[in-house]
């Protein structure tokens, strides 16, 4: 094999892995909030944004972009208790909820990007957040940024966690209990309001972590929001709602057949080829890959 | 008796409309974007309110027929009049053929298909520049003609007053007959329907026909109101505002589409120069009539007159117990 | 019909709260919609100009920027005494970067503020837009930072163009790599958008008369996020020069993704460059050859151009790039144009900008414009020398180039 051969390849590993660890991730904070609390957030991609914005105006402000990460995670964490306080709970007992429910993030998702707009709009057409670490490592002949290995590698880690504590952790079964069903567990004493506020403050936790690591391994813009949303929610549906490991193999399968079929095709069909293997995947097993 | 006398004025309002808002060109233009939203709104309606799925390849569709319309008017010289109806049909056909397969999938997954076939869509609109210019869009789209004369000013709104008229009440009828008792009651539980012996894929295929020819139909008009057509003219986002007025209005039933885009439709051109804060404001209304009135506003109207009256005698007609019902699901 | 009439009953009652809300909303736009028109053409009032641009939507960044390069110029036009004996005013408007919003907005201006000219639009979907509605209604536009071809196609009457068309930057680019390197073999990746196809149509026409091989061309869709297999695939066919542009953040992705594979700056080349994008493509990229249109680094800038810069630097935290300097030389193109029209009357003003021979303000570049509104097209290469954070960059000019719009057959490679 050729070095032109093999720097394809090992590219083509790259990208499938860091796009599809960074999607399936996103893809995994969505489908607990919706797979447990019965939820459709149409501002994820909002949510994403933001936690990539404030990180890297705290970069701005000089902080490094390990302290910015945790910082807005914590900023995320407050802000998800405030809109579970002042929005969700509300419509945890209404009939068709789920309705309501996008509505509602519909509306969040116009304020939240008219602020935007009005503030890191202003500021630049593109955001970059500086690498958590410095050097490149060979493998083979292709040049992998360190940088990008750990982001993998802590996309890698918070799914394997996730999906660990889903299992083994008490509240991770009381959190499948409710997935499963929510009178059921109700009798059998689960607090089932408690559960639905831990899952959405999981869910955007996630999706906020998503965000940042996003803007470590790319660049981003204002328009990214959306891209993430529509790809987030077909990688849920696909892999079946409330399953993380359902996430992980579809966003993998999503990574993947971009990064494969650019090197056979254009970039374009690449993308054409995967939302045309999603609706494949929907019509043939509507109910999802991985169904609880 | 009450009801037509209201359905008559609000169709002579509407009629009349341009004739008074003829002296600010700028409200008229605003007006026939709403009158187009409004044929689009009770379009989406009669499928989400009344088979129960939400079709978010809506503009899409509309995308596909205005696209063919100006390719029938440019390249062939047809007159808008035949290019419309021919493309309209054809878009229908393709919607349709595009939706077969999604079609016996229920609830927030036809969404989810529909939003992945919409996303295609838009790629291919951008992607082969052939009949759409790609990205660039297509600019100095003719008005139709009448007679040999372009219609212009007032005579267009008043024509785009027509159409959603129209449109508006076929749909009324539409649902008035056994086809549309049979949408809702596929809407209302679909395996009982199955069992009364409704064929659902059937009745569904029959509507998401007629919804794409609503599509379509306002997608040509849009087309030559507004003389430009890009692929941003109909992404998703097109989707999710027409659903929008939809959802806020009330679903599922006649009123609900047109109090929710008569709201919604104008504020982004009324508030162009509050800038950036007008998504702010049009945000936070969304979120605090959906918070006091979580089934539309129609919908929390109807569920308050029927607590109303289960203290008198239960003097409810069928039809009205299922639009109150579509609106508070 | 029966659901109207529970509409009716019940409206009176308890759907109080929307309808306020509903009706503060409608009200509150109403009344700015309305309360234009009311006429104040005595001596000594304002000339209105639209300036119809993009505040929110994906242009954000350029609308505000430009708008912030407007204000600076027309607040010196007004200090000096305004022209014709009245100030100039600017109505600025948001069109949300939509095509629609565009031609609603349009609309606005003309009727309600009864402008004498339009101008405005940094993104070509909304200017393709705006000139449908200028070329109709018989209304002088200008614009500013659009480079779509098709603005100055045969048969325009109204609309004007300060921004050297798209295909002709590609053309330039091409004769530039044909100086620089004969027979350079060049790889291209770009963003499906109508400015980069328009650049690449202009390009590929110029290549082969150049002789130049096209070893790559890579055609990523909108919202694309990762490059690494292009560019390894870009590498393998071993280029001496890369040719990237991308869409917003995507732009930095391949441009950052082609450095980490080994490709060096001195082979990468961006047909054009804002400061933000440049700040983006970071001290890694110090070497790299990008072309604009005016820059902090240019040779001939006059003493108001340096002035302009260090006062807009002074505002915004960052040098002016070409879309600035564009906005900030609009008013004084109106300037000029209704002192050479003698009246704020829009077919006056319109024949007086068929005739206009001016310069650019910052840099003295000649302005005039041809029978179709295209102007006498320029563009400089420079080649960035460091980048020193996030506020400024030092850049040097390696060339300039001139030429006709009608030197390629521009309205055909660009539909």
């Amino acid at each position: 094999m050729t070095d032109a051969t093999l720097l394809v390849l090992a590219s083509t590993l790259s990208t499938g892995l860091i796009l599809g660890a960074i999607f399936a991730l996103v893809a995994a904070g969505v489908t607990i909030v919706y797979g447990c609390v019965w939820l459709p957030n149409a501002s994820n991609g909002q949510f994403f944004l933001l936690a990539a914005l404030a990180a890297w105006s705290l970069a701005g402000a000089g902080w490094s972009s390990a302290a910015a990460i945790i910082g807005v995670l914590f900023m995320g964490i407050a802000l998800s208790l405030v809109i579970e306080w002042v929005l969700v709970r509300r419509l945890y007992d209404v009939p068709e909820r789920n309705v309501a429910y996008f509505v509602v993030t519909l509306g969040l998702t116009q304020i939240m990007s008219g602020i935007f707009a009005m503030s890191w709009g202003l500021w630049s057409d593109q955001f970059t957040l500086p690498p958590l670490v410095d050097g490149i490592t060979m493998i083979g002949p292709f040049p992998m940024t360190n940088n990008r290995i750990v982001v993998l590698a802590i996309a890698l880690g918070v799914l394997a966690v996730l999906f660990a504590a889903l299992r083994y952790h008490p509240y991770g079964r009381a959190l499948r209990a409710v997935f499963q069903n929510r009178e059921a567990a109700a009798l059998r004493g689960v607090n089932v309001r408690a559960i639905y506020r831990l899952s959405f403050l999981l869910g955007s936790s996630i999706i906020f972590l998503g965000g940042m690591l996003f803007a470590l391994a790319y660049s981003f813009d204002l328009t990214v929001a959306w891209t993430m949303s529509v790809t987030a929610f077909a990688i849920m549906i696909v892999g079946g709602p409330g399953s993380v490991l359902g996430a992980l193999v579809v966003g993998m399968v999503f990574g993947f057949t971009q990064a494969i079929v650019s090197i056979f095709a254009s970039p374009t069909a690449a993308t054409f080829s995967y939302l045309l293997a999603m609706l494949a995947m929907l019509l043939f097993r509507p109910s999802g890959l991985f169904n609880r | 008796m009450n009801g037509r006398h209201l359905a008559i004025a609000l169709a002579v309002a509407a009629l009349a409309a341009p004739f008074v808002l003829e002296g600010n060109r700028f409200l008229a233009f605003v007006f026939g974007i709403v009158m187009i939203n409004l044929l689009w709104a009770s379009g989406m309606n009669l499928l989400y309110g009344f088979v129960g799925l939400m079709p978010l390849m809506f503009a899409g569709i509309a995308g596909i027929a205005a696209y063919a319309m100006v390719a029938l008017t440019r390249e062939a010289g047809w007159s808008f009049w035949l290019a419309t109806p021919v493309a309209a049909v054809g878009a229908a056909f393709v919607g349709v053929l595009l939706g077969l397969p999604s079609l016996r999938l229920k609830g927030f997954y036809f969404t989810l298909c529909s939003l992945v076939i919409q996303s295609v869509l838009t790629l291919a609109f951008t992607f082969f520049p052939r009949f759409t210019n790609g990205d660039t869009g297509l600019n100095q789209i003719e008005p139709p003609a009448w007679g040999g004369v372009q219609l212009a000013g007032v005579w267009f709104d008043a024509t785009l007053s027509v159409v959603a008229v129209v449109g508006v009440l076929l749909a009324a009828w539409i649902v008035q007959t056994r086809l549309g008792q049979r949408f809702i009651a596929i809407r209302e539980d679909d395996v009982l329907a199955e069992v009364m012996g409704i064929d659902v894929v059937r009745n569904r295929i029959i509507a998401f026909f007629i919804v794409s020819l609503y599509a379509a139909v306002g997608g040509c008009f849009y087309a030559s109101y507004v003389g430009f057509i890009s692929p941003r003219s109909f992404d998703v986002l097109t989707s999710l505002g027409i659903w929008l007025c939809v959802a806020f209005g009330g679903r599922g039933t006649i009123i609900g589409p047109i109090i929710g885009t008569v709201i919604l439709a104008p504020i982004p051109y009324l508030l162009q120069e509050l800038q950036a804060f007008k998504d702010v404001l049009s945000g936070v209304l969304i979120i605090v009539v959906t918070l006091v009135m979580p089934a539309g506003i129609h919908g929390e109207i109807m569920r308050r007159r029927s607590l109303r009256r289960a203290a008198a005698p239960p003097t409810v007609s069928a039809a009205e117990a299922v639009s109150s019902n579509g609106g508070a699901r | 019909m029966k659901q109207i009439i529970e509409m009716n009953r019940a409206a009176s009652g308890r759907a109080l709260p929307v309808a306020t809300l509903a009706a503060v909303c409608l009200a509150s736009g109403l009344a700015s919609g309305l309360a234009s028109p009311v006429a104040r053409a005595q001596a000594g009032a304002p000339i209105k100009i639209g300036f119809n641009t993009e505040l929110t939507g994906p242009w954000t960044f350029f609308g505000n920027s430009c708008v912030a390069g407007l204000k600076m110029a027309s607040e010196e036009i007004n200090k000096a005494g305004g022209v014709l004996g009245r100030p100039l005013e600017f109505v600025v408007v948001d069109n949300q970067t939509s095509p629609t919003q565009a031609v609603a907005a349009s609309r606005n201006l003309d009727v309600n503020d009864k402008v004498v000219a339009l101008s405005g639009p940094t993104n070509s979907d909304t200017a393709l837009a705006i000139y449908g509605y200028a070329e109709q209604q018989k209304l002088p536009y200008l614009v500013p930072v659009a480079a779509f071809p098709q603005l100055t196609k045969p048969g325009t009457r109204y609309t004007f163009r300060i921004e050297p068309n798209a295909a002709g930057w590609g053309y330039s680019l091409a004769r530039f790599l044909e100086e620089r390197k004969p027979g350079a073999r060049v790889a291209m990746m770009y963003s499906d958008a109508a400015l980069m196809r328009a650049v690449v149509a202009g390009f590929k026409y110029q290549a082969p008369r150049s002789k130049l091989n096209i070893v790559a061309d890579i055609l990523f869709p909108q919202g694309s996020s990762d490059a690494t297999v292009q560019a390894a695939q870009v590498r393998a066919a071993n280029p001496d020069y890369v040719i990237l542009m991308g869409a917003g953040a995507f732009d930095n992705v391949l441009n950052n993704q082609l450095i980490d594979l080994g490709v060096k700056p001195e082979q990468m080349i961006h047909p054009f460059a804002m400061t933000t994008m440049i700040f983006g493509w970071g001290q890694r990229s110090a070497g790299a050859i990008y072309g604009t249109f005016f820059d902090h680094g240019l040779d001939g800038l006059t003493r108001e151009g340096k002035d302009f810069i260090t006062r807009f630097d002074a505002a915004n935290s960052r040098p002016p790039s070409y879309v600035e300097n564009y906005c900030y030389n609009t008013p004084y193109i109106f300037k000029e144009a209704l002192a050479l029209a003698g009246s704020a009357d829009r077919e006056k003003l319109r024949e007086a900008f068929t005739r206009l021979k001016t310069r650019e303000v910052t840099s003295g570049i000649p302005i005039a414009f041809d029978k179709n509104g295209a102007r006498k097209e320029y563009i400089y290469f420079m080649q960035i020398v460091s980048v020193d954070g996030k506020r400024t960059y030092k850049s040097r000019q390696i060339h300039y180039a001139e030429w006709d719009a009608d030197d390629i057959p521009v309205y055909e490679l660009v539909k």
